[in-house]
């Protein structure tokens, strides 16, 4: 069996293995590279019919791109597509300019996925997250309890030894389960390759430019490259000395510097 | 040689407890041949500015740290300082043999004195992030986000993690909950002491830095408390004063022990305290004047219009926004000195609801600040009158305001314990302590060698 087959079983596995335990489940989708491959991964663990809804967190923030690639696939896939977005903070004017990007995520990504989560009663969420992107990913299980307060106790995790997963989360959590956890970066794209993945025009390069990992309009900078198309990106991927997330990495110190100079009545 | 910093201690706070008998430690060690100085700070009397004059030994216009933000050079782009933006060695560099590419005044009057390295131990400074290696072992003070980067070498951050040690307290817990916020206070104060001691007696060192910032946070939401017997966290604030009291006295004895009284302590502060009245928006003020017109595309300082001639930082920063160093900005360089002063003259004539003036001194960049990082220097920076806290916020329409703070920085009563053997000419500055730290080495090598 090829590398990236077995890669695909592993995750196949892991979906059915989540939605037999788990039928009242969602999967969360940025139309993101990791998340559409995930979504294609569970189009074909269930034969094109996915049996759970889709979840996009919608902060009005997002590239016109991903509004028009996320209708028109959502229509041609037959999606269950459920779009969260807190209404309340957005109608406020809340905005990435409008204070600590701290603040607007919390407000428009973590408030509208709890409310979707109350709302729906999902007991768990299939994530598109990845071992190789940052250092406290590395540390995550496939299946990964969070509490009622989203918190995860890292510390405090099963081993998974011969794929055994844990199925259980604390009263009023839920659990997380990452089926591409053991892809990395460069999986994804030979994989997005091999089954012609559609994926949205913002990867590829524009003008000299291109987004390596998408978030709001407002909060991720394109990356220079001349990349634009799949063979392309795959080639720069094995020479770049970049990291993925070394913007992001940054802009997390950043964020925590900003909460506690505000906390002091700077900024 | 030790120096422990109390970050945001007063030396009029400091002479008023110990006259009423709450520092008993300090009372004992003032009684032992040491004096209390007042002490001022560099401007902006801001932490990060401050430390990094304390560890340098220069004005900000040589190590280049003007405040906790800046923007990068030719932009709008906001950043935070880190220590890696630091151009001036500090003492630990200096003394360590680590100073790599970095230079400053005093480093190179000290050149060449140290040629058997000394070792440090440098707990908690602010602005030391992220931890660069040294000669020693050093963990970083605010702002830390990371206490692994932050830590220098990496067992040191083990045995920092082992006993759960905090870089700092969650101050937006002041606001939301105090009597939670002061048992956080309470409990860095123990890790702090548990660390400090720690290293003290696990380390071989030369040179012991190490600094208390809880006492700064707790002032910033409990100032009001300090002189008011009524106030419901009086006993709460003489608490933490008792307790930072004893770990200085601790500290000091076995620091005594250890030199058979020959070692040189000190302690100090990075700037003084007073009773905050009103908060003052210079931005927003700004705007009023007609000065700053913020656009409504971009964040933060990106917001700025081509048509803005001015705006703030904070504290009490001013920037021109001039052609060339800006890029919306229009203020030719013929231009500039006819913006200042109308600036100065506006800013002196500032006052606030009760009357009384905003600005106690203003000052021009260009006279105040001198050496490699002056390009970077704010064009006009003010030291606010007592009660007056300066700031530069971009969100906030209102120019006065009262919030949730009822302390504020003072750039005058900054404190300073020193031996009466050193001598001090005139009015004693933050500036010149590393060079007399430098020198008491120098001569206690001397010495040995």
């Amino acid at each position: 069996m090829d590398h990236l087959t077995a890669l695909e079983n592993k995750s196949i596995y892991i979906i059915r293995e989540a939605y037999a335990q788990f039928p009242n489940m969602a999967m969360l989708w940025s139309i993101g590279k990791d998340s559409t491959t995930l979504l294609w991964l569970c189009r074909k663990a269930f034969f094109g019919a996915i049996p759970f809804p889709v979840i996009h967190i919608d902060t009005s923030y997002k590239f016109p791109e991903i509004y028009q690639f996320r209708d028109e696939y959502a229509k041609k896939w037959g999606l269950n597509l459920i779009v969260g977005r807190n209404e309340e903070q957005i109608q406020a004017g809340m905005a990435p300019w409008k204070g600590a990007k701290l603040d607007c995520c919390s407000a428009l990504k973590t408030d509208a996925l709890k409310s979707t989560i109350a709302k729906y009663g999902f007991d768990a969420l299939l994530l598109g997250i990845r071992r190789d992107e940052h250092g406290i990913r590395a540390k995550e299980r496939v299946f990964s309890p969070r509490n009622q307060q989203f918190a995860w106790d890292y510390q405090n995790q099963s081993a998974e030894l011969w794929d055994q997963y844990r199925s259980e989360s604390e009263e009023g959590g839920h659990l997380r389960v990452h089926p591409i956890l053991h892809m990395t970066e460069l999986d994804i794209w030979q994989y997005i390759q091999r089954e012609s993945i559609p994926m949205t025009p913002l990867y590829f390069s524009n003008e000299g430019k291109r987004y390596r990992s998408i978030g709001c309009t407002h909060c991720c900078t394109p990356v220079e490259s001349q990349a634009s198309n799949v063979s392309e990106i795959l080639i720069e991927l094995q020479t770049t000395t970049t990291a993925e997330r070394a913007g992001r990495a940054q802009d997390k110190e950043d964020a925590f510097t900003m909460q506690k100079l505000r906390a002091l009545g700077y900024m | 040689m030790m120096a422990i910093g109390l970050d945001g201690v007063p030396a009029s706070l400091i002479r008023q407890f110990v006259d009423q008998g709450v520092l008993p430690n300090f009372a004992r060690i003032l009684g032992r041949g040491y004096r209390l100085h007042q002490m001022h700070v560099s401007i902006p009397e801001i932490s990060s500015t401050c430390w990094t004059s304390f560890m340098t030994g220069v004005n900000p216009g040589e190590h280049g740290i003007y405040g906790f933000m800046d923007l990068r050079p030719q932009s709008y782009a906001l950043y935070f300082p880190t220590y890696r933006d630091v151009q001036a060695p500090t003492i630990w560099d200096i003394v360590g043999g680590t100073q790599g590419g970095r230079t400053s005044s005093l480093a190179e009057r000290f050149r060449g004195v140290f040629p058997e390295p000394l070792r440090a131990v440098v707990m908690n400074i602010p602005q030391t992030y992220p931890a660069q290696p040294m000669n020693g072992v050093l963990t970083a003070g605010f702002v830390c986000p990371d206490l692994q980067r932050g830590t220098y070498p990496d067992t040191a951050y083990q045995y920092l993690k082992s006993i759960d040690y905090v870089p700092d307290v969650d101050a937006e817990k002041a606001v939301t909950d105090k009597p939670a916020f002061l048992k956080d206070v309470e409990y860095a104060l123990t890790k702090r002491e548990e660390a400090f001691l720690h290293f003290f007696e696990q380390e071989r060192w030369d040179i012991f830095l190490g600094v208390i910032t809880e006492t700064d946070r707790v002032q910033h939401f409990f100032y009001d408390a300090a002189q008011d017997p009524g106030h419901r966290y009086h006993d709460a604030f003489l608490e933490m004063y008792r307790r930072v009291d004893a770990i200085v006295g601790r500290l000091f004895d076995r620091f005594q022990n250890m030199t058979h009284g020959e070692g040189v302590f000190l302690t100090m502060s990075d700037h003084g305290f007073t009773v905050l009245d009103q908060e003052i928006n210079l931005n927003a003020w700004l705007q009023q004047q007609g000065w700053l017109r913020l656009r409504d595309q971009g964040q933060w300082f990106d917001r700025i219009a081509s048509e803005s001639k001015l705006f703030a930082m904070d504290p009490g920063r001013f920037y021109v926004h001039a052609a060339g160093r800006y890029p919306r900005g229009t203020v030719q360089p013929s231009e500039k000195a006819g913006v200042l002063a109308d600036l100065t003259g506006a800013v002196e004539g500032l006052c606030g609801p009760d009357g009384r003036r905003v600005v106690r001194e203003v000052h021009l960049g260009e006279r105040l600040y001198h050496g490699q990082a002056r390009a970077s220097a704010p064009d006009l920076v003010c030291v606010p009158n007592d009660g007056y806290d300066l700031k530069a916020n971009l969100l906030q329409p209102a120019v006065f305001r009262k919030g949730p703070m009822t302390g504020m920085h003072t750039q005058y009563d900054g404190h300073c314990v020193l031996p009466e053997s050193l001598p001090v000419e005139g009015q004693l500055h933050i500036e010149q302590l590393a060079g007399t730290i430098l020198e008491c080495l120098a001569k206690s090598c001397t010495l040995a060698c």
